[in-house]
């Protein structure tokens, strides 16, 4: 009767080596143990590579027209009429051209309350005032919900666009800008408003955690100025041999 | 009697044990599919990456192909009118400043990452990614023509987002360390990141990263290989 116990442990302790060692016996070279964690991050990456594809198709597809067009030009008028599509759109994409469209006013201030009446002393000036990162932060999610222009302060923000603070008021575009900022994106209202309103963005914690200023109103249209700063010929950045 | 209770003491650690197995065989049968061994599936995933991303590699080498062919028929399409070669190369400044063109100067690198995680018990990088676009603010302030951000040029639909345990730049999945360029005048690029408590210090000092900074004589900054489509904005027409 003893011995019973004694043989559905060792039983049980064959079924489980033999498990083990079908799983280490895979017929592959391992280096590093293939664990459910790494399976799912290389999925993920799979499937940012094949939506670049994606893209790259695209662009691939509108490049070949392109050459179509060109490749069959009969008279002189016709390369006029690409140049000037073609700078047109050049200049929308760079920021250079006005636009407009629905999207999302976000009005960004300090956070004006006294707070002599606190019991916490040593609170910081710096948590009621609106920085540079705060602004860094709302336009980089605003991009990542699809924003097609964004302007702060009626200053567009394109590539080269700088957001420093400068002591008591932010320079954009080189230029001074003081509270209250006021950003305007042009995109998907509903993806734009969520992506600063929503639980646990930057938006959301400056505005219930942080108690600074934050205001949205999504809109069907907002006009977005274009980048006035007059364009001089780059000085230290040269196009690659084969692009001039 | 003891041997009964000995014998259903038994039969219980087995039933548990049988189910923790079974769950633990659903588990990785989801992650892993049907009759798969993990490890030959991660073989599969690693075989179709490479395989994607050749892929993905040719496409890219298959545009600029096309590009160049663009370039050749514009410029000479244009040649024959003053009017067009104006337009031409007027298009040129506004594809440098969308991003569409590959650049070439002297500028400065930088490059942060993490130490070794013996000694690091700060916050990732990852989890602190405006760090990068504080950098990028600076250099803009010191008049960068041109910034690029581990290979992807930054442009103004550039977004800079967490992905699980990944980074993604313009839709680009890249990760630590960071690798910023800047095309403009060195010293200036220079100088302005490396201030006193100025964003170099924050990184290297508050977030505890290693940070090389150095002057160079040619950077090569790429062009934006992503598709811009205007879905929402329209373009204002001026009454000029």
């Amino acid at each position: 009767m003893n011995r019973e116990p004694k043989l559905i442990i060792m039983i049980f302790s064959l079924i489980v080596g033999i498990f083990l060692a079908i799983q280490f016996k895979g017929n592959v070279d391992m280096y590093v143990p293939a664990t459910l964690n790494s399976l799912q991050n290389k999925r993920i990456e799979l499937n940012i590579v094949k939506a670049e594809m994606e893209g790259l198709k695209e662009i691939i597809r509108e490049n070949e027209k392109k050459l179509d067009e060109l490749k069959n030009i009969s008279e002189e008028k016709e390369i006029l009429e690409i140049l000037e599509s073609d700078i047109k759109k050049n200049m929308e994409l760079a920021g250079i051209t006005n636009l407009e469209g629905p999207g999302i006013i976000i009005s960004m201030y300090d956070n004006d309350e006294i707070r002599l009446d606190d019991h916490n002393f040593d609170f910081n000036i710096n948590d009621d005032i609106i920085h540079d990162i705060d602004i860094l932060n709302i336009v980089n999610d605003l991009r990542i919900a699809g924003a097609e222009a964004i302007s702060i302060n009626n200053e567009r923000v394109v590539s080269t666009s700088d957001i420093k603070c400068g002591g008591p008021i932010i320079r954009i575009n080189g230029r001074s800008s003081g509270t209250p900022f006021i950003i305007k994106a042009i995109g998907d209202p509903v993806a734009l408003n969520a992506a600063v309103n929503a639980p646990n963005t930057y938006g959301d914690t400056l505005k219930n955690v942080l108690n600074k200023g934050f205001d949205t109103y999504t809109e069907d249209l907002i006009v977005i100025p274009k980048y006035d700063i007059p364009l001089n010929n780059f000085k230290y950045a040269k196009p690659l041999e084969g692009e001039e | 009697m003891s041997d009964r209770r000995d014998f259903l003491g038994m039969v219980l650690v087995s039933i548990i044990l049988g189910i923790i197995l079974s769950i633990q065989f659903k588990t990785v049968n989801k992650t892993v599919g049907d009759g798969i061994l993990p490890t030959q599936r991660a073989q599969q995933l690693a075989s179709d990456l490479k395989k994607a991303q050749s892929t993905r590699d040719a496409q890219s080498n298959r545009i600029d192909e096309l590009e160049k062919q663009i370039e050749y028929y514009e410029k000479t399409e244009s040649e024959k009118n003053i009017y067009a070669e104006r337009l031409h190369s007027d298009t040129m400044k506004y594809r440098i400043l969308a991003g569409y063109v590959d650049l070439e100067g002297p500028g400065i690198t930088l490059e942060i990452s993490e130490p070794s995680s013996e000694m690091f018990d700060g916050y990732e990088l990852i989890e602190q990614l405006d760090l990068i676009l504080q950098v990028v603010s600076v250099l803009n302030a010191a008049d960068a023509e041109a910034i690029s951000i581990n290979e992807q040029r930054y442009t103004s639909f550039t977004e800079i987002e967490r992905a699980a345990d990944h980074i993604e730049i313009n839709g680009v999945s890249t990760n630590t360390p960071i690798l910023i360029k800047a095309i403009g005048d060195p010293k200036t690029l220079e100088a302005a990141l490396s201030i006193k408590n100025g964003v170099v210090d924050v990184i290297r000092l508050l977030g505890g990263f290693n940070v090389q900074l150095k002057q160079e004589n040619i950077i090569k900054i790429p062009k934006s290989r992503r598709l811009q489509d205007f879905k929402f904005a329209e373009p204002l027409e001026e009454s000029n």
